[in-house]
């Protein structure tokens, strides 16, 4: 019995012995199913796609996102506004803060704006260091050509900082994990430009397959696009670079201005000749263009026949729609209005009006179907919470135009109004006599009746638009290029946004600081060598 | 009613048998070992129903029948039996017992005498437990163990309770505690509440670190009914119960009446023309019935438990309910001498929820419907309107199929070889695995379709788990003298694997399919439907081992390690060691304490102990990457997925660590009649796994997996039982239970990445006030309410707060730099008090129970106690002043809204009746009580019910709110029964 009991113990003690030992009983391998190891990718130049759609990725979010770049640059300006509504939109005061310039530093929409353009500078950044360092193997040609767009989508998203946030950290390697230090806002422009230049030479000049890429035209659209804005970002006017930048996409042929202006931006849009520049979405593919869903009162679901209940939120500022030319067919390419039908009834479902008794928070609610609403991305029957429609980010009008402004502002006002009448002649197509304007028309001041507006819609503590400088040709701009996430670029740079007031909106005490957002409060608190901007 | 006669024709059939015998008469005295007379001891005969007490001299006069067994029990005494022949005169002399301190409690890997433990551990009997409709075995210990929050804030019968041991404990990993049942790791609602037996409690550190890594949130163990008799008994239980539920409380919305009154008083508000009481059409008295029928048998080397439990509940709202079948099969087999002993349990649990539309967000649109509008339209289809996040909820209800059917199943079994009597063997193999399957959809008079055109949806999701364990450990126990010595050591190895799958489709050419035909619908082939797949798999090894060493049971040592190894931590930091040590000194056996009869047990206790916590998640230390739609793009005219980073890589991801010290002191005092336990613990947590925020730039996305910070709790904690009175007609035994927490986050940092944080916001009061809720700041506790606070409200019925400079400002000119810490959602202490009462054969339970000392915040009043948006209904309180004005604000997110949440409650009361034992032959024991759940709150909290406030997910860092969606609480009556044969 004695022995039975030792050697059983014996036999226990190896069972448990051989358990330490054994390696499966020590095997702690995680076996990973449902992600791609790093150790088991061996990328080609067949994956090139796959690795680049990322860099591009983020711009669709970061355009039409919620609270994303089309917001931070129209609800700041003079054309759109989100008022409380009986269904909500308070949402804690931030569509107020937005339209009176009194955003704080936890401010969403710049942080949504910050978040964006990073995550493309840190994606970019991974697949540069992968091309360089051969862990994505490429042949020489296909290597130069991607670097050079790989640099040039990083300084689109350096661009955006530096038009936003001003003075913000440069990261070029994946490696460095260091906490970065802020540059300049100087800084920052010059490497936007330095970048840029450089990569022109290596970039594709093809138009077709690359759209929704950068290609060369589109890298000098950005660069006149910071050009054009040089003044404010480092002091110093580069009209000149302006001209030589445009002259060189339209001296290319490549694209013309669409005939009709709507096709710009419908949902079939990735045909027109005019994109030089988009953010392509598809309903499928690319989801997060839901402008439509932002805008939309409930019931205009029923006006296009809609698989989605939209969520009735901003819409036109009063006082810009009085801005417009009754016969400016662009009036209604761009805005929905009056009367909307059932498709299926014929029956009045909604009466979109113009006046919006005011932004709220003090009590005052707009009815719901108060405001015009956005229509220029046309909304195609039977549209989901999705549309198909791209964002066209740069388009031939805007080369034309930026080529216009420059001549207005060293004194060519005649030539410039030649491109502007061009850019105007499909918006008068009916009044064809009211296309051309002269020289001396761009240079009057502002139609748009800036002031206060109150509740029953009368326009107080009046100071007009005479004085502002140029300021017809501000007003072509917000005809032409309305809703297209642009609006708060051109007024600073008219110094509009500094100065003037609109429906709610008086100038900031701080009127200047206003013009570059906060750097985010949560990034300083993860980053301590970050500095807020002047005024916050 | 015919089954009501048959007991009573057997109970006099009974009553005439007894009385056809010859009598006897006895007098007799009871005394204690000093020979004191004792009082109120229990003298019962085998064959007799009726029972007797000593008087205050201790004596006691019975007639009894040659041959019957007498029995005398009295509390702190050992039970006294006598066969009776030809006695007319008897004194008893009791043995005094520390039956408190030879109860049995499991501790990890085997038990221990009460008397030896020198951990802080609690134990629960069956016995003690609630009674009534209760919903896991979480409400079965709910009040009555000392820093064991259990709460039920819901009153979904699908939903389960919420635990929470000894504060928060661990921001981003597991923190629920480790629940073992019958030595396999389970869920509360993995056996019936019927079935349990006792439920056993590791609160502290040194006791749970035999567990390792899953402990942090300490271990329960949940010990089911099993045959323990040896002598070949065969018994049949069967329990039945049946309850009804009503709403905790009604929400005192506007009426009909009150808009049309409204309306006069120039409101604009709109009559739709009729009368609408859309709480009562949501709502329906549930009736709810529950059956559990338990089989011991066998002999004395093979003995059986089987039960089956079946339970059909319906819930509060509409077409909600859950239905659950529950099976055990128990065996035990002892062969070799009794030197080898087999079990083989097998659980198995069906659970099917109905929840329909009943959603959460149904309660939202009951709420806020106009009381003037009708539930049907002129077409006989649901009134419905065009407003935004407006549907009607009874279509809501009506239209949607939400079927869930979980099955799990519990294999386990156990050779016990003991080779001799000190030493043994033990190797457990269990393998639970389970199936979850949903269906939903929704039919073309749902707003789905009338609405947004959708054509009906359809969905399915499953998932499956499986999780094999195997434990071998072997025991040895030896008495040399006045030395005790018992040693474990073994080794565990466990893998969980799980998957799931779902698919949603859309666009069908009927409703008829509802979601048993996915196929049919279109949105498949426009690309619009959805469906995803995963898998993943985690694997836990330990070893372990732990020595207890006790001296005359006097001085009392342990001490213990468990080395631990995970897959889902990086390469380098897989495995982490987890010691713990504790001391016990029983005061009362010294002895300078030897001339006094007051204190029976003072066992001084203190232990240290680490635990550890798992991410909850596996994958987070690889470096892995994924194809995803949303981040790719259109490229070479073609629309391609990105592959892109799965996150912020890691490797170096490693255990959290919690060191906890626990010094407590178990007592047991006047012969045994007071008795209990005192605890103080300090606990603190290191290497925190948090997803931490991380600067963008250099990081790709703006959190991180990481170990980062620090944070501690602190608390005190004490029971005490009472044997109030102890007469031998009636009994009281009252048991407090009382405990205090202190949470404190250190600090949010972690050196590798040169990162700190101050602070992050957690909750969301949700559309359209749309901010956080809480801010969790270094140097504070977790559960702080950051709002606004508001001290007046201006002549414009704007509310005023106060600035940060303490200045009375408008809130339209409030910055975000004006919120303000305000009060905070989590109980400073909490409370039980537990009673139980016998007076002859009626037994009655109150048990109270308690929190105090924190904030809640009222989402409904915030909400809807506010005239400002007429287009959706309000409580009838919105037009009440508020400091004197009538409001006139948005809605904002202010401290108007946060109440003290302290609340008393009368949770459980039950009412029994036993019948005499000799009532009807064959049956054992017969009882039947009513009972009430939820029956009365204590409260100047104005929402619907103070308790129901999460704990869990999107509000483990915003403790405290009462959401305005939900699914409401609800009061229960239960009548039931229950039987031994």
């Amino acid at each position: 019995m004695q022995k039975f009991k030792s050697s059983s113990i014996a036999l226990w003690g190896l069972v448990l012995g051989s358990m330490a030992v054994t390696p499966s009983c020590t095997d702690l391998h995680e076996q990973v199913y449902s992600e791609v190891l790093g150790n088991t990718v061996n990328p080609t130049e067949r994956d090139l796609p796959f690795i680049l759609a990322p860099t591009y990725a983020s711009f669709r979010s970061l355009m039409f996102g919620w609270q994303g770049y089309f917001d931070l640059q129209e609800e700041s300006a003079d054309h759109i506004i989100t008022p409380v509504r009986p269904n909500g939109w308070d949402d804690a005061g931030t569509y107020r803060r937005m339209h009176q310039h009194t955003w704080n530093t936890e401010q969403w929409q710049p942080y949504n704006t910050w978040n964006q353009a990073y995550a493309t500078i840190t994606k970019v950044n991974m697949v540069i260091m992968q091309i360089e360092e051969g862990t994505l193997p490429l042949p020489e040609e296909v290597g130069l050509t991607a670097l050079a767009e790989l640099r040039a989508t990083r300084a689109m998203a350096y661009y955006l900082l530096l038009d936003n946030h001003g003075n913000v950290p440069i990261v070029t390697d994946y490696r460095d994990a260091s906490l970065p230090e802020p540059k300049t806002r100087q800084q920052l422009y010059d490497f936007v430009v330095k970048e840029l230049t450089e990569a022109l030479p290596n970039l594709s000049t093809d138009v077709r397959s690359m759209y929704g890429r950068i290609n060369v035209w589109a890298a000098r659209a950005l660069l006149a696009k910071v050009y054009l804005n040089a003044q404010v970002y480092i002091g110093t006017a580069q009209w000149e670079k302006v001209i030589s930048e445009t002259d060189a996409i339209i001296q290319s042929n490549e694209y013309r201005l669409d005939d009709i202006y709507s096709a710009v931006f419908s949902h079939t849009n990735q045909s027109s000749p005019e994109i030089i520049f988009a953010v392509p979405y598809d309903e499928v593919y690319g989801q997060g263009n839901q402008i439509h869903m932002k805008t939309l009162d409930p019931l205009s679901r029923l006006v296009y026949g809609m698989a989605a209940g939209p969520w009735g939120g901003n819409c036109a500022v009063p006082q810009f729609i009085d801005s417009y030319d009754t016969d400016d067919s662009r009036l209604y390419d761009s805005w929905i209005q009056g009367p909307q039908l059932n498709a299926t009834t014929g029956a009045v479902v909604i009466d979109y009006v113009k006046n919006v008794p005011g932004i709220g928070g003090d009590g005052v609610i707009a009815p719901a179907n108060t405001g015009y609403r956005i229509g220029k991305y046309k909304v195609k029957q039977g549209a989901t919470s999705n549309l198909d429609n791209d964002y066209p980010m740069f388009r031939y009008a805007d080369i034309l135009m930026m080529k216009a402004e420059a001549l207005l502002r060293t004194g060519r006002a005649d030539e410039a109004a030649v491109l502007v009448s061009q850019v105007r002649a499909r918006a008068f197509k009916e009044h064809p006599e009211k296309a051309t304007v002269t020289g001396a028309q761009l240079l009057q001041g502002s139609n748009y009746n800036y002031g206060i507006q109150s509740v029953d819609g009368t326009v107080n503590a009046t100071n007009g638009g005479a004085d502002i400088q140029y300021g017809r040709f501000l007003d072509e701009l917000g005809w032409e290029f309305t809703a297209e996430a642009r609006r708060r670029q051109d007024i600073i740079r008219f110094g509009v946004f500094q100065t003037k007031s609109w429906f709610n909106h008086r100038p900031h005490a701080n009127a200047q600081s206003r013009t570059l957002f906060p750097i985010p409060n949560a990034e300083i608190s993860k980053n301590p060598n970050l500095k807020q901007n002047p005024g916050y | 009613m015919n089954r009501f006669h048959y007991l009573l024709f057997l109970l006099l059939l009974n009553i005439g048998m007894v009385f056809g015998q010859e009598q006897k008469s006895l007098t007799g005295q009871v005394v204690d070992e000093a020979g004191n007379p004792v009082q109120g001891a229990t003298i019962s005969l085998s064959n007799s129903p009726e029972k007797f007490s000593s008087n205050a001299a201790g004596q006691f006069t019975l007639r009894y029948t040659a041959g019957a067994t007498m029995t005398v029990n009295s509390v702190g005494h050992v039970e006294f039996t006598q066969t009776l022949t030809e006695q007319t005169t008897l004194t008893v002399r009791l043995q005094t017992s520390s039956e408190e301190l030879e109860q049995v409690v499991v501790v990890g890997y085997g038990t221990q005498r009460k008397g030896e433990t020198t951990g802080s551990v609690a134990s629960v009997k069956s016995e003690s437990f609630n009674q009534g409709a209760v919903i896991d075995a979480g409400q079965l210990i709910q009040g009555k163990v000392a820093g064991l929050r259990i709460t039920t804030p819901s009153g979904n019968p699908n939903a389960t309770t919420q635990i929470n041991l000894r504060g928060l404990n661990s921001i981003q990993g597991a923190v629920n505690p480790l629940v073992i049942i019958d030595g396999v790791p389970g869920e509360f609602n993995s056996v019936a509440p019927e079935d349990i037996e006792s439920v056993d409690v590791m609160k502290d550190g040194s006791a749970a670190a035999i567990y390792g890594t899953r402990a942090t949130g300490g271990v329960i163990f949940i010990t089911t009914k099993q045959n323990r008799s040896t002598d070949g008994r065969t018994s049949i239980e069967y329990n039945n119960y049946a309850s009804l539920q009503t709403l905790f409380r009604v929400p005192d919305l506007l009426t009909a009446d009150d808009y049309r009154r409204l309306i006069t008083e120039g409101k604009p508000y709109e009559d739709l023309g009729h009368s609408t009481n859309w709480i009562d059409e949501v709502t329906q008295n549930p009736f709810s019935h529950n059956h559990n029928l338990t089989l011991f048998g066998g002999n004395s080397r093979t003995n059986f438990t089987g039960s089956v439990n079946y339970r059909d509940w319906d819930g509060i709202l509409l077409k909600s309910g859950q239905e659950r079948l529950n099976v055990r099969a128990d065996l035990n087999h002892d062969m070799f001498d009794g030197k080898l002993r087999t079990r083989m349990q097998v659980i198995s649990n069906t659970i099917s929820s109905k929840q329909g539309g009943s959603s959460d967000y149904m309660w939202r649109q009951a709420m806020i419907r106009n009381p003037t509008d009708r539930i049907f339209n002129d077409q006989g289809k649901w009134q419905e309107s065009n407003a935004y996040m407006y549907d009607n909820p009874l279509g809501m209800i009506h239209e949607t199929v939400n079927d869930r059917m979980f099955r799990e199943t519990r294999l386990n079994g156990s050779l016990d070889y003991r080779p001799t009597n000190d030493l043994s063997f033990k190797a457990l193999f269990s393998r639970v695995q389970d199936n979850d399957l949903t269906g939903t959809s929704t039919s073309f008079d749902h707003v789905n379709t009338t609405k947004n055109n959708l054509n009906g949806t359809a969905s399915r999701w499953t998932q499956a788990g499986v999780e094999n364990l195997m434990e071998l450990t072997a025991n040895y126990n030896k008495q040399i003298g006045d030395h005790r010595i018992v040693g474990l050591a073994g080794y565990s190895w466990q893998r969980n694997m799980f998957e799931n799958f779902n698919a949603y489709n859309f666009n069908f050419p009927t409703d008829e399919y509802s979601y048993n035909k996915l196929e049919a619908g279109r949105a498949l082939q426009n690309g619009l439907a959805t469906m995803a797949s995963y898998k993943q798999e985690s694997t836990l090894i330990g070893y372990f081992a732990r020595a207890n060493y006790s001296y005359k049971e006097k001085y009392l040592l342990m001490a213990s390690i468990r080395r631990e190894g995970s897959s889902t931590f990086g390469e380098n930091n897989k495995w982490g060691n987890f010691p713990a040590v504790s001391v016990g000194w029983d005061m009362a056996k010294e002895d300078f304490m030897a001339n006094q009869n007051i204190i029976n047990q003072w066992k001084w206790r203190a232990g240290y102990g680490v635990t550890g916590t798992i991410a909850a998640s596996p994958y987070n230390s690889q470096i892995s990457y994924n194809y995803t739609l949303t981040e790719g793009a259109y490229i070479n005219g073609a629309w391609v997925p990105g592959f892109v980073p799965a996150r912020n890589f890691n490797p170096d991801l490693r255990w959290e660590r919690k060191n906890e010290l626990n010094v407590g002191a178990d007592f047991s005092l006047f012969n045994n009649r007071v008795t209990g336990a005192l605890d103080y613990y300090s606990r603190q947590v290191k290497d925190l796994l948090y997803m931490f925020q991380v600067p963008v730039p250099p990081y790709l996305t703006s959190s991180m997996f990481l170990n980062a910070g620090e944070m501690s709790n602190s608390g005190f904690e004490a029971l005490v039982n009472v044997d109030a009175v102890n007469k031998e007609r009636f009994k009281w035994r009252t048991t407090l239970v009382f405990s205090t927490n202190k949470n404190k986050l250190r600090n949010l940092s972690n050196d590798r990445f040169g990162v700190t944080q101050e602070f992050f916001d957690a909750g969301y009061t949700g559309e359209p006030i749309q901010t956080f809720t809480h801010r969790v700041q270094v140097g504070r506790s977790i559960g702080d309410f950051f709002v606004y606070k508001t001290v007046g409200v201006d002549e414009d019925g704007k509310w005023l707060i106060e600035s940060q400079e303490g200045d009375v400002i408008p809130i339209q000119d409030a910055t975000v730099e004006d919120r303000q810490y305000y009060g905070n959602g989590i109980p400073d202490f909490n409370l039980g008090w537990n009673n139980s009462f016998q007076y002859g054969n009626v037994d009655m339970t109150l048990n109270w129970r308690g929190s105090f000392g924190h904030q809640i915040l009222n989402m409904s009043r915030m909400y809807y106690e506010n005239p400002v948006n007429p287009a959706y209904n309000a409580l009838r309180t919105a037009y009440d002043p508020v400091y004197g004005q009538t409001l006139n604000n948005d809605l904002v997110y202010v401290s108007h809204y946060i109440e003290n949440g302290d609340f008393l409650k009368l949770d459980n009361v039950t009412i029994g009746y036993t019948f005499n034992k000799q009532l009807i032959k064959g049956i054992k024991s017969l009882r039947i009580y009513v009972s009430g759940l939820n029956l009365v709150t204590i409260t100047g909290y104005k929402g619907l019910d103070p308790e129901a406030t999460s704990y869990e997910g999107e509000f483990q860092f915003a403790p405290g709110i009462e959401n305005r969606d939900r699914y409401p609480t609800t009061r229960t009556y239960t009548a039931g029964l229950n039987v031994r044969f």
